[in-house]
């Protein structure tokens, strides 16, 4: 076993995607272990809070004029001329990666444990060792078009500090509207439609003494974490599907064991997203989206020995922890195949969570029929006694419900 | 997308009114002066293109007149859709029954009032849905009512219809409806002018019409021309171009509009989904695909092939549903016509003896309802029943409660049990509870027996509550649950529960296994576990289970599905298999799906679908040490309880939870209307759940679909459920609660429900489908205390 350490810079992030065509950051072996930083892409909604003086974050948002360090943002064109910037935004994430797993291939299974998640203290002297940060209440939002104040529509980012004295929590520091904001190429991005775009904190009015009365009890997670697909060579970071992706399942955190069908050789796993805390529905559109550092470890299963495993016949993404197994159910399981050639934009006109519990019923059926031999009555008459389904997503485009059932139950004597 | 819904739901008492206002005045009216507008529940559903906005309105009694509007523009349409209304101008008041159309000038001195519920189709046509065309309509100034016949029927029907399926229509379709709904308006206002000046014009529409079913019939045509329509007709192309300039459009505008029109309507329907696009092009006069793709992209929005895809699953994700519970809609129909409901009649005269107060705890009453065939109501809720007994606030009460799955093994559920056997009674010559469910008593909508079945669970109650009256809350704290142990010597003690995967599941339409589709039922023992033994926690663990085989009621209905409760399962007649879930244990979360007041919109309210006044709730976190609140909404609360679990998952997919008969023990407090201000049950339009560390609202897909869809209520709310609606409605009381009880804003509410509020699924299998918003207690414990 070797343990790796895969910083934050430039060469060791890809924005906004996934791809099996990007050079893997790492190589590593089924066994090995990683210390992986991962950075929020909402960290410039407070440069100061968030980037200032940390070298590994100054190095990816670089962004001037004559300087962009991380050019390519999501999986939409690289060749302009660009309506939002390079890659179009069509993926949002800073993703880690990726790592490659030696001889993974198609039809095999990666193990993703999470051994331990930190935040990432901010660096800049005025708020030194102390965590940060942002939500936003975005225009991806299940709220957007249904707002009752003034001004409609609005979006609204909320700074949080996170407190890791005792029991973590995180205290809202203040909000404000967003305005539109001018890149360095001269863009303006009146809503919030391309990330890493710096927040000119001279445009926005801070309002202070917001939440005063609440503590957000903290949930460490990593909001986006999966495998390369195989259908195109980038794919937006936005949707979840059946490698994995962006999930935005807060149990998906320290003592989480992912699993994930890998789709191209080496597997190709990438990490970002990082969350201070979430709830299930993730509702406004973002978590309180934090800059992480996990621990994690990798293990690969070959196809030939998941027969009679928990990992038989897995197509979709697994999670398992002490307590529980979840399935996560998608309003399209495999997106990109269902939906064809523009199945990256096409996805955010069907979300619908109707779909994502019919996914998620069938994916616990075939769970407990195939992994723990039930018959399908037995299966659903467990399902409706002793499984839960809860909403994971309702702004990813490609919305999500998880089914889940206790390990308890099958502790018998 | 262009749609708008509304419901009182997301306002707090105090900005109903106002954002009531916006609502109607989106269609041109405001409520009239002096009149009051109930503040109670209300719906709209609006979609909005140039010019015209089309609208649903479901609300409580109320008065609208026009809001002040500069131009004399087109008259707004309004539909009144259950009852009739009242009109009242400068000349007098007339009574104007349902099905008539009104047309209201958009000034002036009218006002149209609805007596009892609120329930109208609007349609606003303003003149910027005519863009640069210039469509002379004639001044009008006065309201005229038009009977339901030729073209007003027509009409009628065309209104009725979109606005039934506004939010289904998508943004193309839409376009294209709105567009011939505001094309249909001037042509409808010209005809109803005096005849003076109708000759000729009427002379005028006569030739435009013929001419224009000539290119209906030419379509294919790619070289259909002026020159050659008028021809046919026998008239000159300078005629025939005036003619079309005089109705707002262009001999070239209008055949592409009908080409692209015909193009989609093929493209989205199945039966054509064996030709190629370009078949379509070329059958629609399109010669040249590219040319066709650009026009319909132009047109719709979308390229064909998009339209074409979009079409086709909107229309497979519609098809799938089979079966429904409840009312079917005709039944309904008939019912509302023919069929004066009378009193709530009971099964037999309430026996005073065990309901008395049975000892004093303190200062404070304790009473005991237990279970038999007087003191239950199956499978409905009604304002109109006379209650089992009435407590004062503070009081406590047992109650007893049975499970409708008792039958499903009568041996080890009801034998032995004088209680259960009394409500269970059913021979040849005697059904102790004969009415089981909201349906006629004559069974004459389906046969299945008296009440149809249209709703299942045995209630015990109703219980008032001394002093209630509506817009007071009850508050309902469990606090104990006991399971009903077997009282048949050969199960002396144990505890038994059933669970059915029923026709109702959420699995039933998508079955692997043969036989396809089919019901199962699994016995389940339960183990209420030894106090401080840790490795025997409370658990379920399954006995044996069966397919259901069409049982033989001792009427002699024949049951080929689980279709009426508490039909006796003969052991003989279905086949046990043994050793099932073998190794499994569930642990407990004993609970009440059903805990209700009386609805007041109805008298007979079928028990499965839940809504504001609670019901059949199925949330497991309604168990001991819990409370529910709930708004009051008759006299004396009308409490009952049943629908015993002794365990269910969230989303209770298969139809059913561990239905198991238990004992509850509550304490009921009422808290009066004028004390509610700054209480956390202010305000309160819905079922608030509290446990020790959450605070669980209950989100439905209609949240009050009593008052929503009216006569058409308890068969509509099984038809278009969904998570999605639900999900809206959990969103928007969550962001009521954090906003009017917790003070924040709206965009503290809303990062707070993105960063730490929990929604999850209730059940899918209740009709009116659940999501719930979880709040923890926990995040406010900062909060001074006041």
């Amino acid at each position: 076993m070797k343990h790796h350490t895969l910083p934050v810079s430039p060469a060791s992030v890809h924005w906004g995607y996934f791809s099996k065509k990007v050079t893997p950051a790492l190589t590593l072996r089924s066994g090995d272990r990683a210390t992986i930083e991962t950075l929020t892409h909402h960290a410039n909604d407070d440069y100061e809070r968030m980037i200032a003086d940390d070298p590994g974050a100054e190095s990816v948002f670089h962004w001037t004029r004559e300087h962009k360090a991380v050019v390519r943002r999501g999986a939409g064109p690289t060749e302009g001329p660009f309506i939002r910037g390079s890659g179009e935004g069509l993926g949002v994430h800073l993703l880690t990666g990726p790592v490659a797993i030696e001889n993974a291939e198609p039809g095999d299974v990666l193990e993703v444990r999470i051994l331990d998640v930190r935040p990432r203290p901010a660096c800049h002297a005025c708020h030194a060792g102390r965590c940060f940060g942002s939500n936003a209440s975005a225009n991806w939002g299940f709220h957007y078009h249904d707002l009752i104040e003034e001004p409609k529509p609005r979006e609204v980012i909320t700074i949080f500090e996170l407190d890791t004295t005792g029991e973590p929590f995180a205290k809202a520091v203040y909000n404000y509207v967003w305005t539109p904001q001018t890149d360095p190429d001269g863009i303006v991005h009146a809503t919030i439609d391309y990330p890493g775009v710096r927040v000119d904190h001279a445009t926005i009015r801070k309002r202070e003494n917001i939440l005063s009365r609440v503590k957000v009890p903290a949930r460490l997670h990593f909001g986006t974490m999966g495998l390369a697909p195989s259908e195109s060579d980038f794919v937006s970071s936005i949707p979840p599907s059946y490698t994995g992706g962006n999930i935005d399942d807060w149990r998906i955190g320290k003592g989480a064991r992912m699993y994930y069908p890998v789709a191209v050789s080496g597997a190709f796993f990438s990490v970002g997203d990082p969350h201070a805390a979430q709830g299930d529905s993730e509702l406004g559109g973002t978590a309180i989206e934090t800059s992480l550092t996990g621990d994690f470890e990798f293990v690969l299963h070959k196809k030939a020995d998941l027969g009679g495993t928990v990992l038989e016949g897995l197509s979709h993404p697994m999670l398992e922890n002490d307590s529980a197994w979840s399935v996560y159910g998608f309003t399209y399981p495999n997106y990109l195949a269902e939906l064809g050639a523009g199945a990256q934009t096409e996805i955010a006109n069907h979300s619908s969570l109707d779909r994502a519990m019919r996914d998620a019923f069938r994916k616990l059926r075939r769970f407990l029929m195939t992994v723990h031999r039930l018959s399908e009555d037995e299966a659903i008459s467990l399902m409706s006694v002793g499984a839960d389904f809860g909403v994971t997503q309702v702004v990813d485009a490609n919305w999500g419900v998880h089914g889940t059932i206790r390990k308890n139950i099958f502790r018998c004597d | 997308m262009s749609f708008r819904p509304f419901t009182s739901e997301s306002y707090s008492e105090s900005d109903r009114l106002e954002a009531w206002r916006d609502v109607l005045s989106a269609v041109g009216l405001q409520p009239s002066a002096g009149s009051t507008v109930h503040t109670g529940h209300a719906t709209a559903s609006r979609r909005n293109a140039e010019g015209v906005v089309l609208a649903r309105l479901a609300a409580g009694s109320q008065a609208v007149s026009p809001r002040p509007h500069p131009a004399g523009d087109m008259p707004i349409m309004l539909l009144p859709t259950e009852d009739g209304v009242t009109l009242r101008t400068s000349t007098g008041h007339q009574i104007i029954s349902i099905g008539h159309l009104l047309l209201l000038p958009r000034k002036g001195d009218w006002s149209v009032s609805f007596q009892r519920d609120m329930r109208a189709i609007v349609l606003s046509v303003t003149s910027d849905a005519f863009g640069s065309r210039k469509v002379t309509g004639p001044v009008f100034d006065e309201v005229r009512v038009l009977a339901p016949t030729g073209f007003t029927e027509v009409f009628s029907r065309t209104l009725e219809s979109a606005a039934r399926n506004l939010e289904m229509l998508s943004d193309s379709e839409w376009a294209a409806v709105a567009q011939s709904l505001a094309d249909l308006l001037p042509t409808f206002v010209r005809q109803l002018m005096p005849a003076t000046d109708a000759g000729a014009t009427a002379t005028r529409a006569a030739i435009l019409h013929r001419l224009c079913q000539t290119i209906e019939r030419r379509l294919d045509d790619p070289d259909l021309t002026p020159a050659r329509v008028a021809d046919a007709e026998g008239i000159s192309e300078r005629y025939l171009q005036k003619l079309f300039e005089g109705s707002g459009s262009s001999f070239t505008h209008y055949v592409r509009e009908r080409r692209l029109q015909r193009a989609s309507a093929e493209l989205s329907s199945p039966a054509e989904a064996h030709h190629s696009i370009s078949e379509i092009a070329y059958r629609n006069g399109f010669n040249d695909s590219a040319h066709f793709s650009r026009a319909f992209r132009h047109r719709f929005g979308l390229s064909p092939r998009e339209f074409r895809q979009q079409e086709l699953e909107r229309s497979s994700a519609s098809s799938a549903v089979t079966g429904q519970r409840g009312w079917p809609q005709q039944a309904l129909a008939q019912l509302r016509s023919h069929y004066p409901l009378a009193g709530a009649e009971r099964s037999a005269e309430a026996a005073p003896a065990d309901k008395t107060p049975c000892c004093a705890e303190g200062e404070r009453l304790h009473h005991h309802l237990s279970v038999e065939a007087a003191h239950v109501h199956w499978g409905y809720f009604s304002r109109s029943m006379p209650p089992q007994i009435e407590i004062n606030s503070g009081e406590t009460i047992t109650i007893e409660t049975l499970t409708q799955h008792a039958s499903d093994d009568p041996e080890r559920m009801i034998k032995g049990d004088s209680g259960a056997e009394s409500v269970f009674h059913w021979t040849r010559e005697a059904k102790n509870v004969d009415r089981r469910g909201a349906g006629p008593m004559d069974a004459s909508v389906y046969g299945r027996g008296a009440g149809e079945g249209f709703g299942v669970h045995i209630c015990t109650g109703p219980v008032a509550v001394k002093d209630a009256q509506p817009g007071d809350v009850l508050e309902v704290r469990i606090l104990d649950i006991v399971p009903r142990a077997s009282r048949n010597p050969d199960f002396e003690g144990q505890v038994f529960g059933s669970s059915v995967a029923a026709w109702w599941g959420y699995h039933y339409n998508e079955l692997l296994a043969e036989p396809n589709p089919r019901e199962a039922v699994t016995i389940y023992e339960i183990f209420a576990g030894r106090e401080g033994d840790h490795d025997e926690t409370p658990h379920a663990r399954a006995l044996y289970s069966y397919r259901w085989e069409p049982q033989t009621d001792p009427f002699g209905v024949v049951h080929a599905t689980y279709d009426y409760p508490g039909v006796p399962v003969r052991p003989g007649s279905v086949k046990r298999r043994h050793n099932v879930l073998d190794g499994i244990r569930i642990p407990l979360r004993p609970h009440f799906g059903v805990i209700a007041v009386a609805p007041r919109e109805v008298d007979f309210v079928d028990s499965i679908p839940p809504s504001y006044f609670g019901g059949n709730l199925d949330n497991w976190r309604l168990g001991k040490g819990s409370t529910v609140y709930l708004p009051v909404s008759v006299p004396g609360a009308l409490l009952s309880v049943g629908d015993p679990h002794a365990t269910q998952g969230d989303g209770e997919l298969g139809g059913t939870a561990i239905e198991c008969s238990m004992t509850g023990t509550f304490q009921l407090i009422l808290h009066k209307k004028a004390d509610l201000a700054g209480r956390v049950f202010a305000d309160l339009t819905y079922p608030l759940i509290e446990t020790g560390t959450e605070w669980v609202l209950t989100g439905f897909s209609h949240p009050n679909y009593l008052a929503e869809f009216g006569a058409k209520g308890q068969s509509e709310v099984y038809a278009t459920s969904s998570l999605d609606l639900a999900m809206k409605d959990a969103f928007r009381k969550m962001r009521r609660f954090l906003m009017n009880i917790k003070g924040l804003s709206e965009d503290e509410a809303i990062a707070l429900m993105s960063a730490a509020v929990d929604f999850g699924v209730t059940q899918v299998v209740d009709g009116n489908w659940g999501v719930h918003a979880i709040l923890s207690k926990r995040l406010f414990d900062s909060a001074p205390r006041s």
